[in-house]
């Protein structure tokens, strides 16, 4: 074994082990459970969330926030779970528990998530997509590799930094120097492990390449379009201002003309006002209701 | 538009979005001009933020029009043959200026 590939296999056991990310709460995994039994209600499974209050009330801001866009504010679990299936709730409790280490760390990332699921929500509602809510859900987690990469080879993920600022290169382009592998594919196996739907799961690991999805090419064309769109409007990361480029097959499936990309702008402009400065600490926010 | 302050609020600014109660209920409506008497009410319910058109309050350590212009040139400077994304690029800053203007 070459000692590229002996590094290469270290790096892949650690970041599939991730050892220092926060477990995944073992309400995911009795879900799973649940959601598999044909006896189980939505009601139970809802009294099952709500035993951990402030999961609840975090997954329904979540549910509430201007990337889902529904016109009516949800105010119970049972509906949000009706609402937009269990699939989504249960990648939602995932993101709640990722994110709150990835809001206090690196809020340029979760600002860029953020905004990846609004125009994924945006494009695949006007894409007609039965299930625009799993989209939207995708590009809130595309990036989870990168957290992976930050928690378990912190060293590693600082010599991509100064890669990325030394050579002007590319986040993906570093990460497949210093590792021999990229966020994407680390991304496509966190959410394999944790048995998210493979509709979660491909368009994580194929938002830089679309070609490489089989089943889901429309999901993952949108979560990489949207991630274009996005850079593009500022909201890169670390270093990273550059628009990747857009693969010609991903723009094909989309069908979007001139007038199309104008509104789907417009609308994102829009819900991305909305969505500026939401957090998912409970307690911040709490603090900025109070009057000057 | 530009998300300010209600504190920062000033006499003849128009309003870009509603403003509502936490409940949701429109208090204020968009396209309405503010006046005094409007901005103190808002102050003493407690609204900390309101939505104005155009780009009145300077941010200290906001970048200029133009310099904003330029970050957009860079980002997609390495993507100038895929003709899309130009139109992406177009469509970015003509936004951005209408929100300036």
């Amino acid at each position: 074994m070459r000692m590229d590939d002996q590094k290469r296999e270290e790096f892949r056991k650690a970041l599939r082990e991730v050892k220092n990310l926060p477990t995944l709460p073992g309400i995911v995994i009795k879900l799973t459970q649940m959601a598999e039994d044909p006896d189980t209600s939505t009601e139970q499974m809802g009294r099952m969330i709500s035993k951990d209050h402030i999961l609840a009330v975090k997954l329904l801001k979540l549910v509430n926030s201007a990337f889902y866009g529904f016109p009516q504010r949800i105010s119970s679990l049972n509906s949000a779970i009706i609402l937009l299936g269990i699939n989504v709730i249960k990648s939602l409790i995932i993101s709640a528990s990722i994110f709150e280490v990835m809001e206090d760390q690196d809020i340029e990332l979760w600002e860029h998530s953020l905004g990846c699921a609004v125009v994924s929500s945006v494009l695949a509602k006007r894409l007609g997509m039965s299930e625009p809510e799993e989209v939207s859900t995708a590009g809130l987690i595309h990036d989870i590799g990168k957290v992976a990469i930050k928690m378990e080879l912190p060293r590693e993920y600082e010599l991509i930094t100064r890669l990325v600022h030394d050579k002007q290169i590319s986040r993906i382009e570093a990460e497949r120097e210093v590792l021999g592998l990229d966020h994407a594919e680390v991304g496509g196996w966190l959410a394999k492990s944790w048995n998210l739907p493979g509709k979660l799961i491909e368009p994580i690991a194929c938002h830089h390449d679309p070609r490489l999805a089989k089943d889901e090419q429309l999901a993952s064309a949108i979560v990489h379009f949207s991630n274009i769109i996005i850079r593009g409007m500022g909201y890169g990361h670390a270093g990273d201002i550059w628009v990747p480029a857009l693969s010609s097959r991903a723009w094909r499936m989309l069908e979007l003309t001139p007038t199309d990309l104008e509104l789907v702008l417009a609308e994102v402009e829009e819900k991305l006002w909305e969505v500026k400065g939401f957090s998912l600490d409970i307690k911040a926010n709490n603090e900025e209701a109070v009057p000057l | 538009m530009q998300q300010i302050l209600t504190a920062q609020a000033a006499e003849g600014m128009v309003l870009a979005k509603d403003v509502l109660t936490p409940e949701g209920r429109v208090l204020c409506g968009k396209g309405t001009e503010l006046t005094q008497a409007l901005i103190e009410r808002l102050l003493k319910m407690e609204m900390v933020n309101i939505t104005v058109e155009g780009h009145p309050v300077v941010v200290a350590g906001e970048k200029s029009l133009k310099e904003e212009l330029q970050d957009i040139d860079l980002r997609f400077s390495r993507v100038e043959k895929i003709t899309p994304l130009m139109y992406l690029k177009k469509i970015i800053k003509e936004k951005l200026v209408a929100s300036r203007g």
